[in-house]
């Protein structure tokens, strides 16, 4: 699975980063960086757990 | 006992957290969630921001489809419960059994009159379309009667639109949320965008439908095409009445979730123990965290962790983007104060009696950990790490 960012939607409360902190990060700007865009396995909780907990829904897993 | 079959009655964020921590926890067997509103589950922070506020922003409150597998029952509400029996009954007349539950039914909208009262509120997909579809076609003059910030996004949201717009309240707007300092700083850009503000004790409903108005304590009557109402929200509990887990109309989870046998609550309408003794806390990221540990309660019993939570919300509005993280309302000045890239862009932090420190980000982008961070180790937080 990827992880995918609909980067307008962001408004960096990074409460992805928190559920996610391998596999993403807010940079020195408050910009997403997902330092781990394809997930697998025992990455695939985080990821999900990232994904819903966003209140604008900026991330998607995608196969 | 092995659960095979658990039933979620809600399907908001709370109700599709503790779906999905019921499937990353392990839990294989059959998963039925039942949600009163037709929809998925979706933002409600977003409809009083992006959505109100947005030229056309229709999908802002959208969230990706669910992926833990349940059986959805949707636009149709749990209408009781029988404990004894382990059945909720929906108000179709179906029974479901269960042998594990998740309460997360959510709340509603307080109203200053009945339901057929002619004010409109703001709580599903269904009234932030109505509302913005009213606010953007005409140039309406509204009143928003309350001052928490729903009623100030709203408020925002309508002069956005075009509106003439007065706030009623009865306290300082945002006081009771933020504090002194900072509800201010929104009081000024609120003005500075055109917001009248009317401070005047308990508003109540005058008018008719067409003509609708609301009535001060002082005896002024104010009218306006449109009257919306921001007084709260009321935990959806009357299914929930001979069930016999509610306390004084409450309901009391215990630090894990549990509210009885076999049942853990999540969410607007439950109520947690925490610094005040047990209150509801209706945050986006509470109804997350609480659906997590009532997951983990439900399946694993005293073996699983406590909730464990800071609070963490934000407001927007009139040009400001707010991010909070900490106890709340904050008092006085703030002890920490640093200018971000701009003159309107701030952090800043206070600490209370207790050396409980609150953290806020004013126009100022920065990561919900290390606002914490701030929050809780002060401003040694945002230094970077030296390396030895």
């Amino acid at each position: 699975m990827r992880i995918e960012l609909d980067r307008p939607r962001c408004e960096g409360h990074g409460l992805c980063e928190e559920a996610a902190p391998e596999l993403m990060h807010l940079d020195d700007d408050g910009e997403l960086v997902i330092d781990v865009p394809e997930v697998d396995g025992a990455d695939l909780a985080a990821a999900n757990a990232a994904v819903r907990i966003c209140p604008v829904a900026a991330l998607r897993l995608a196969s | 006992m092995t659960l095979r079959r658990v039933v979620v009655v809600g399907n908001g964020i709370a109700g599709l957290s503790a779906c999905d921590a019921l499937r990353s926890a392990g839990f294989d067997g059959r998963l039925t969630v039942v949600g009163a509103e037709k929809h998925q589950p979706y933002s409600r922070p977003a409809l009083s921001k992006a959505l109100l506020h947005g030229e056309d922003q229709l999908s802002a409150h959208q969230l990706p489809d669910p992926s833990h597998g349940a059986e959805e029952i949707l636009g149709v509400a749990a209408a009781g419960l029988d404990t004894v029996a382990n059945l909720v009954r929906l108000d179709d007349g179906t029974e479901l059994p269960y042998d594990g539950l998740v309460i997360a039914s959510g709340s509603s909208a307080r109203r200053l009159g009945g339901a057929d009262s002619p004010e409109l509120t703001l709580r599903t997909i269904e009234d932030a379309v109505a509302l913005k579809n009213r606010v953007a076609t005409g140039s309406p003059t509204v009143i928003v009667v309350g001052g928490g910030a729903l009623g100030m996004e709203i408020a925002s949201g309508a002069l956005q639109q075009g509106c003439r717009v007065t706030l009623v309240s009865d306290v300082q707007p945002l006081s009771r949320q933020l504090g002194s300092h900072l509800s201010g700083v929104f009081i000024d850009a609120a003005r500075r965008s055109g917001l009248r503000f009317v401070t005047a004790g308990k508003a109540r409903l005058a008018g008719t439908a067409q003509a609708p108005a609301v009535a001060l304590q002082d005896g002024v009557v104010l009218s306006a095409d449109v009257v919306v109402s921001t007084v709260g929200d009321e935990p959806n509990t009357a299914w929930l009445q001979d069930s016999g887990l509610l306390t004084g109309g409450r309901l009391l989870a215990d630090s894990r979730g549990r509210v009885g046998p076999g049942i853990v609550a999540a969410g607007d309408v439950a109520a947690f123990p925490g610094a005040g003794g047990h209150g509801r806390v209706p945050l986006w990221t509470s109804a997350i965290e609480q659906a997590k540990t009532a997951a983990l309660g439900l399946l694993q019993g005293d073996a699983a962790p406590e909730l464990s939570f800071q609070p963490y919300f934000w407001t927007e509005g009139f040009g400001l983007s707010l991010k909070v993280a900490g106890p709340a309302p904050m008092t006085g000045k703030p002890s920490f104060a640093e200018t971000g890239t701009s003159a309107d862009s701030m952090l800043l932090r206070w600490e209370d009696a207790d050396g409980r420190g609150t953290a806020a980000a004013l126009n100022y982008r920065i990561p919900v950990p290390k606002l914490r961070r701030l929050a809780n180790l002060g401003p040694s937080a945002l230094r970077p790490a030296v390396r030895v």
